[in-house]
């Protein structure tokens, strides 16, 4: 019997699935089905969250570059 | 109720109404004639216009020698849309008719036929003298600046903040509205803030914007509820009649009904209608009613402005503004507009402002709070750089929509997707899994339905 699932698709590139498989993988609580390497179906009320948890995992990993605020450095190639 | 990352539009808000709402809608001639004008693509207007006047159901059949089958997928979308809309139905299985209360609405309103007032009536007291086209633009122009004004304003930009701009704002109905559909944020008891929605509705044509706050106006009648006294169905009706009114021309308060006259005050601080404040008996639609239906903008938009100004230079007397964009990311805007200097604050670190210019610079940390409520439109070396801060918040992409699996035959989940696909809300398939993703689900069910029936 088919069915339809209430859910968000997100799309992303890889390396991101794999940091939002591992975020699901505490709790399980975000991922209803795993569909390929760069697509995923998410519980709709939790993207937000999943979102933020996602932006704090990045910001451990990059570096902000330094500000540079008042030079006047032309940046045309 | 809140408005997500796409404001509310008005197609959205139709396609959940049910079908008995339809149906009393369409009793009015000017609701059918207005969903008619706004609401279908050309091809579904055709369509409605050659079914209009048969008295026999129109056999699809007919309809696929009319189509060029390289526009079927037009077609499929036409027909798509006409029935979410409830303007046509099946009528066995292999032809359609038009809904019965849509087909007389829009015969009454193309022919002009039937005692209805569904078109206002006209006030037959003079018009007073000072009202004229002019008035009503800059009274509608003032009252919309207010309420945008108070969106963009409420982020924090102290050192750029202007006392003297501040008297008067919107009314707290329509604060609480923007509060409401969560366009502004409270964050504390004294401030408020901009959301991401509210970002989106400020760089919307003027028309959405109005159409957005309306919605939100609608949805909060309906929670409200029979207390209040407000009927959501017959506010909208009211509505597309006030699409349909004439500009400059003055209508009778006393032939509305009580519900719809009680509509009046809020109409007054949206800025869509002009009460003369010695003469109570008339109202005066302004350009953001009657262009609620026509594709023509209104007022012009914050963007628009914008945009004149950054390709234009100077373009018109009027209007002397212009945005320099350096490339090592220096703003300079000559403008003096307290609503446009706000929304550049939004994405720029304004650091000076002179009579008539303010400069002010782009930076990774100006964009990423400017991305975090999404972007606007900017000129052309930027662009790319903006581009990129933008990748760092867009890492990923998301769509609403309903996940369809364990099809019992290859045949079956095969139709259905190729289906979603005609009707362009299918966003992901896989044939090995024997998947798909699409964004909307209701045609999907009945034509899930239709092809169980044929089955059989």
């Amino acid at each position: 019997m088919v069915r339809a699932v209430r859910g968000v698709l997100v799309e992303c590139d890889p390396a991101i699935k794999s940091i939002i498989v591992n975020i699901n993988s505490e709790n399980n609580e975000y991922i209803i089905e795993d569909l390929d390497d760069s697509h995923l179906v998410v519980q709709e009320n939790k993207v937000q969250q999943l979102k933020y948890l996602l932006d704090q995992r990045l910001k451990d990993t990059i570096m902000e570059p330094e500000r540079d605020s008042d030079s006047d450095r032309d940046v045309k190639d | 109720m809140s408005v997500n990352t796409n404001s509310l539009q008005l197609s959205d808000y139709l396609e959940k109404l049910p079908g008995t709402t339809f149906k009393r809608l369409y009793q009015q001639p000017s609701t059918a004639f207005a969903i008619f004008r706004r609401m279908l693509p050309h091809l579904a207007k055709t369509i409605v216009m050659a079914m209009l006047y048969i008295p026999t159901p129109f056999l699809i059949s007919d309809l696929e020698i009319w189509v060029k089958p390289n526009s079927k997928r037009q077609k499929d979308q036409a027909l798509a849309t006409l029935r979410s809309l409830h303007i046509i139905q099946s009528a066995g299985p292999q032809s359609m008719t038009l809904t019965t209360n849509f087909r007389n609405s829009l015969r009454l309103a193309l022919e002009g036929g039937g005692g209805h007032h569904s078109f206002g009536v006209p006030s037959t007291l003079p018009v007073p003298s000072d009202v004229d086209l002019a008035l009503l633009d800059r009274y509608a122009r003032k009252k919309w600046d207010d309420i945008l004004h108070y969106v963009v304003n409420s982020v924090e930009y102290s050192d750029m903040r202007e006392k003297d701009t501040s008297g008067g704002g919107p009314k707290a109905s329509v604060k609480e509205l923007l509060i409401a559909g969560r366009l502004v944020e409270k964050r504390s008891v004294a401030t408020i803030s901009i959301t991401q929605a509210g970002f989106t509705f400020l760089l919307q044509e003027a028309n959405s914007q109005v159409w957005t706050l309306l919605l939100l106006w609608l949805e909060a009648a309906d929670a409200a509820g029979e207390r209040a006294g407000m009927d959501s169905v017959d506010m909208l009706s009211f509505l597309f009649l006030l699409a349909s009114l004439e500009l400059g021309r003055g209508y009778s308060t006393d032939a509305l009904t009580e519900p719809r006259r009680n509509m009046l005050p809020y109409l007054v601080d949206f800025g869509l209608i002009y009460i003369p404040p010695h003469d109570h008996q008339q109202y005066f639609p302004t350009r953001l009613a009657t262009t609620l239906t026509s594709s023509e903008s209104s007022l012009r938009s914050v963007s628009a402005g914008f945009l004149a100004a950054s390709e234009g230079g100077i373009s018109d007397a009027g209007d002397k503004n212009a945005i320099i964009l350096e490339t090592n990311f220096r703003v300079y805007a000559y403008t003096s507009s307290p609503l446009q200097i706000a929304v550049l604050a939004l994405f720029c670190e304004l650091k000076m402002r002179f009579r008539e210019l303010v400069s002010g610079k782009l930076s990774r940390q100006s964009i990423r709070k400017a991305v975090d409520m999404e972007e606007a439109s900017s000129p052309p070396v930027i662009v790319d750089q903006i581009r990129l801060w933008q990748l760092d918040t867009e890492r990923m992409s998301v769509c609403p929509g309903f996940l369809f699996k364990d099809f019992e035959s290859v045949r079956e989940y095969e139709d259905m997707a190729n289906f979603a696909g005609e009707i362009g809300v299918l966003k992901w398939r896989n044939d090995r899994k024997g998947m798909f993703f699409a964004s909307k689900v209701e045609q999907i069910k009945d034509f899930m339905k239709n092809r169980r029936k044929a089955e059989q």
